[in-house]
């Protein structure tokens, strides 16, 4: 009896009886996501020869969250909200080795956790960052978000929702990413291509994959994700096309001095120095 | 022929993977399962190129396609 390929990476028996099925709602984007993260995990191990206990993935509060709490055979912190960047730095510290990912959804990082998503991004702290932005509050009720886009309908703004949204990956581009990338849920290998660029990449990585909540966009799951192939446009196309879409696509990719790397410099100096005033002190 | 696997315990009928399949070898069932979802299953496996976007698309990692010998 053939499994899907990436339940290898995922424990389906805990010690209180089986884990899966995963708790998202039915056609829910977070799974989608985890999918698409473990193929390129997969191809991250198999091709660059990482091993398996250099991935560290920890997430923050919401149904994002719930990726790491549960389901995966990987070592990972479930941990408070919005602060998981700063958990990922604390961790970072201790092992510079660590191939870090983190689940955040957009209420994580773009609200609660604002300030540790825009200071990890200027620090340029080797992580990758995943977030999946539904545009919801979707575990509390689907309340409108700081992402909601002008002239949605949720439970809190019943008359169209009038403020202007947040665009996350401007955010993280001026903070001072090193990539940052968009893509949705319909956009498979292009989101498995980031993912990879993203965990190879010194540096923050700052990849936004928009998702789908069919409880509280009351649509279904197929249907967002023909909404999502419709209504977004290519970056590349975007700057010539008058249509008014979600632009999609890779918005930067830079090489800069990444925060470990910086610091381990005024370690050497400093190691440099010592090692001449030994030698002085045995002259 | 391909051959079709889907683990009744994970999948929750949201039929993504019917609608992505290119080839259209994969229909939603006509029956409800135990649990009140609708599963896909199999129009005509002898189409299916196994592309492997069912597989890539699950949110449940409920499907899977086995290579046939031919």
């Amino acid at each position: 009896m053939k499994k899907h390929p990436m339940l290898k990476y995922l424990k389906e028996e805990g010690p209180l009886g089986p884990r899966m099925p995963l708790i998202f709602c039915p056609g829910c984007g977070s799974g989608q996501v985890l999918n698409y993260t473990l193929h390129a995990v997969d191809r991250v191990i198999q091709e660059d020869g990482i091993r398996r206990e250099n991935f560290l993935f920890i997430s923050g509060i919401g149904c994002s969250g719930r990726i790491t709490s549960h389901y995966l055979n990987f070592d990972s912190a479930w941990t408070i909200h919005g602060r998981a960047p700063a958990v990922a730095t604390g961790a970072l510290l201790a092992n510079p080795a660590f191939k870090i990912i983190v689940f955040t959804g957009d209420g994580d990082a773009g609200s609660i956790g604002g300030n540790h998503f825009i200071h990890a991004c200027r620090r340029n702290i080797d992580m990758t960052i995943l977030c999946l932005n539904n545009g919801l509050y979707g575990m509390t009720g689907g309340q409108h978000a700081p992402t909601t886009p002008i002239g949605t309908i949720t439970t809190t703004t019943p008359y169209r929702n009038r403020e202007a949204a947040f665009d996350l990956c401007k955010l993280a581009e001026v903070a001072g990413a090193s990539y940052v990338a968009r893509w949705t849920t319909a956009h498979p290998r292009q989101v498995i291509r980031s993912i990879v660029k993203g965990i190879r990449k010194r540096g923050t990585a700052f990849i936004e994959i928009l998702s789908q909540c069919p409880v509280h966009e009351r649509m279904s799951p197929v249907a967002i994700l023909k909404r999502f192939r419709r209504d977004t446009i290519q970056i590349g196309k975007a700057r010539e096309s008058a249509e008014r879409k979600t632009t999609i696509g890779e918005f930067c990719d830079l090489t800069k001095a990444e925060w470990n790397e910086s610091y381990q410099g005024i370690i050497d100096q400093f190691l440099i120095n010592s090692d001449t005033a030994n030698e002085q002190i045995v002259d | 022929m391909n051959k079709l696997w889907i683990d009744e315990r994970y999948c929750k009928g949201c039929l993504i993977c019917v609608d992505v399949c290119p080839t259209k070898a994969l229909k939603a069932s006509p029956e409800i399962n135990a649990k009140g979802y609708i599963l896909p299953t199999e129009s005509d496996m002898e189409r299916c190129k196994r592309c492997g976007l069912c597989e890539l698309m699950c949110p449940d990692f409920a499907i899977a396609i086995e290579e046939g010998e031919d």
